[in-house]
């Protein structure tokens, strides 16, 4: 059965983009949420096996995000979407729980190396 | 899999470009907050953001340039944002700087160009963020890192002893080496090892990390590889499953060290807590979507063409035998409900938020006024105000105008405010607000206000009204003089706003939406522009005439009234035929002779009077034809240059017609 996959970003662009590698990689995309509050309501929803999230984000940033989710569920897979230049960032998201990360720009085979490791599919 | 980013620029383009229009906006509103003394911490936080989505997009599309100055924004922004402060006005004009070039190569990326940033821009936007940095070596300032020094603890050998003693049989612990090594591809290798430090540690107790933790969080990881002794009750396979998960790493050593004493149990990471229950979101409540203008446009067009279809199917259905018109009649007048509930619901959705209007006003504000030497302070009320986006776009110049006119006009540089008990910054409030089926926009700055008297006699000295016309003039009514061309009530002329032409194109801009200018000053308290807008241009009632063989359209909403008359019998006043209508006597003109499609007027003939210009007039046609809702396109070229037309339509024959700019129409 194909992983479910919830996208978690800002900028639709983003989103689409990451869609579209996940969508070409035999993913599901079991949602999208555009802040870190909508992330942590879709993940609750929807109980995807794997969540990219953004980290600058409004309203709540993607490691509150990803510490909430882990709190609740420490068996979340969750994937940072992080720029160069945001490494404190995302260490301080490993922190809170995040699984693995990613650097923009990104390949789609990147991508999907990373989160098949993350999954143990690979 | 090769991306093709091609699909994505169009959203790029738009998402980039509103990110950027906000940290424009942004920008301004904190020079006023810093003014203000309200919290900046919030806002400079926006900033970093914005900056920071660019970079992120851009780097994405591949689109370098952009990339770069959108780092270099972000970079000067950070020290701000660590220290809570606003950016000083250099900084300010400095990332406004950057936020132009930025918007400019977002523009040209649309186009398909990948252009690299200005080098100068690039090396100005650098010096600054240093300039800031140095500046952030202050005292005061927020630690900038957690964990700096008192962290720094070498791993003594069994730390965390005695936490979960008790618990009965814990599983014996063992001590498991691991060495990693970091892929050369991965472009942060200290943030790869830091992930597998936290990794391990969820395991159980790591007894060493070489380098130590804090080296990591400094970036430092040489040789890209890193060496752990872990204490942990997981068996080896579960220490390998929870490295193999791990991308980028080109080496991976695990093996078993010596026994340790059972002590603490399994540590699995932090225990899960319970559920804390997520602050209720509501954005469930309005979901949306992000829909092409151009697809609204088309959406549009198709709601045109199928009132258009209907208009033709009733037209059809009079030609058929009485016996069958009630049945298609019926189904016309269901297919008319339905097309105009759709119309409506077409109309809805293309309802846009002025706010997207508003946010650049300050924004020019602040810049001409800082070029001025003046100070300004723009407010914006209502910008939630919804209206047609086709109406927006055309609204913006005029608005700007109205703007840079107060700002660079209206108002009067600090000494001269505080010289007439002002405070030296002056106010320029922009309101919205909903009336039925209008919308009235309003711009009001408290300036000098404008002078009756010297508009009287600037529109005499241009010849455009006699002395004893402009005598007669209310004060009220003198104000609008102010929109006529060429009349200024500047002292002097600058180069920023206008020389007088500037009203006039706003008038003209305005009322070709339908809409209404009016204008309200008193001397030395300030002036106010009221724009009376209508919600929706798109649709509207036309009256159709025909003279000389051709049909043409006026627009209702001009339309006072027709009389059947017979242009010979017509009373003359100066020469020329007046109509008596409605007690007042109307000059008439022939519509066929105006356009220069000669021919002569039937007797007796239709005369539409409505307003134009100067009061009513009267339009001699060769017969009224009715009235129609028409869908308006604008003109094309070279249509769009002649004087007296507006818009072109499409009857329901197919038949192209345009429609007349009847307030211009007799000063063509």
């Amino acid at each position: 059965m194909a992983k479910r996959v919830l996208i978690v970003d800002d900028a639709i662009f983003m989103r689409n983009m990451i869609k579209d590698i996940f969508a070409g990689g035999g993913f599901e995309i079991a949602g999208e949420a555009a802040n870190g509050l909508e992330a942590v309501e879709r993940y609750r929803e929807l109980r995807p096996d794997l969540t990219t999230m953004d980290i600058v984000m409004p309203f709540k940033s993607g490691i509150e995000a990803t510490r909430e989710i882990v709190k609740s569920d420490s068996k979340a897979l969750i994937v940072m979407c992080s720029a160069l230049g945001q490494e404190s960032l995302v260490m301080e998201a490993i922190e809170a729980g995040a699984s693995d990360f990613i650097v923009k720009p990104f390949k789609a085979e990147d991508v999907l190396s990373v989160v098949k490791k993350v999954l143990g599919d690979a | 899999m090769p991306l093709d980013l091609s699909k994505y620029l169009g959203l790029f383009v738009s998402e980039a470009g509103e990110h950027l229009a906000q940290l424009g906006a942004e920008l301004v509103r904190l020079e006023g907050a810093g003014r203000e003394g309200v919290a900046v911490g919030e806002l400079v936080d926006g900033l970093f953001r914005h900056a920071h989505s660019v970079k992120g997009m851009a780097a994405s599309m591949e689109l370098d340039g952009i990339a770069a100055l959108a780092h270099r924004a972000e970079d000067l922004v950070d020290p701000f944002r660590r220290r809570r402060l606003a950016p000083d006005a250099d900084s300010v004009d400095v990332l406004l700087a950057a936020v132009d070039g930025l918007s400019a190569l977002v523009a040209r990326a649309g186009r398909g160009e990948k252009a690299d940033a200005d080098p100068a821009l690039l090396v100005r936007v650098e010096a600054a963020a240093a300039r800031a940095r140095g500046e952030s070596q202050r005292p005061a300032s927020l630690p900038a890192m957690r964990g700096e020094g008192d962290e720094t603890r070498v791993h003594d050998p069994l730390p965390h002893r005695g936490r979960g003693q008790g618990e009965g049989a814990a599983p014996a612990l063992h001590r498991v080496e691991v060495e990693v090594e970091v892929a050369g591809a991965c472009p942060v290798p200290s943030v790869r090892g830091f992930l597998v430090v936290k990794k391990l540690a969820r395991l159980g107790t790591l007894a060493r990390t070489a380098p130590a933790e804090e080296d990591l969080r400094a970036g430092r990881l040489p040789g890209r590889r890193l060496a752990l002794t872990l204490e942990t009750a997981e068996p080896l396979s579960e220490v390998e499953r929870a490295l193999s998960q791990i991308s980028d790493l080109s080496r991976v050593e695990v093996h078993e060290a010596a026994e340790v004493a059972p002590s603490a149990p399994p540590a699995a990471g932090t225990p899960p807590a319970p559920a804390v229950p997520a602050p209720a979101a509501a954005e469930d409540a309005d979901r949306t979507v992000r829909v092409r203008v151009a697809l609204l446009d088309s959406f549009l067009d198709a709601v045109g063409e199928l009132i258009l279809a209907t208009s033709r199917l009733r037209e059809i259905g009079r030609a058929l035998p009485q016996e069958h018109r009630p049945a298609l009649d019926e189904g016309v007048d269901r297919l008319h409900a339905t097309v105009k509930d759709l119309r409506d619901k077409v109309m809805a959705v293309r309802l846009t938020p002025l706010s997207l209007l508003t946010e650049r006003l300050p924004r020019s504000a602040r810049d001409l006024a800082r070029r001025l030497g003046k100070q300004v302070e723009v407010e914006v009320c209502g910008a939630e105000i919804e209206i047609d986006r086709a109406l927006l776009d055309d609204l913006a110049d005029p608005l700007t105008h109205l703007l840079r006119n107060a700002v660079d006009h209206g108002l009067e540089s600090p000494p001269d405010r505080l010289r007439a008990g002002k405070s030296a910054t002056g106010r320029v409030l922009v309101t919205a607000r909903r009336e039925r089926d209008r919308v009235l926009l309003e711009l009001a700055d408290d300036g000098r206000g404008m002078d009756p008297a010297r508009l009287r006699a600037a529109a005499v000295a241009r010849g455009a009204l006699a002395a004893a016309a402009a005598e007669r003039l209310t004060d009220g009514e003198a104000l609008q003089l102010a929109c006529l061309p060429g009349v200024s009530t500047a002292h002097e002329v600058t180069e920023l706003s206008g020389r007088g032409v500037g009203l006039d194109a706003v008038k003209r801009s305005v009322e070709a939406v339908g809409g209404a200018l009016e204008i309200d000053s008193a001397l030395g308290r300030g002036t106010r522009f009221l724009l009376r807008l209508p919600l929706t241009v798109a649709v509207q009632p036309v009256l159709l005439v025909r003279v000389a063989g051709e049909v043409l359209a006026l627009p209702i909403a001009k339309v006072h009234g027709a009389a059947e008359v017979a242009l010979a019998a017509l009373e003359t006043s100066g020469g020329a035929p007046v109509l008596a209508y409605d007690g007042a006597l109307v000059p008439v003109h022939d519509l066929g002779a105006l356009l220069g499609f000669g021919g002569a007027r039937p007797a007796p003939c239709s005369v539409v009077v409505a307003d134009a210009e100067g009061g009513q007039v009267g339009f001699a046609v060769d017969a009224l034809l009715g009235q129609q809702e028409a869908v308006l396109k604008p003109l094309a070229r070279p249509f769009d240059r002649v004087p007296g037309l507006s818009a072109v339509t499409v009857l329901a024959s197919g038949r192209p017609v345009f429609v007349l700019d009847v307030a211009r129409l007799t000063a063509a």
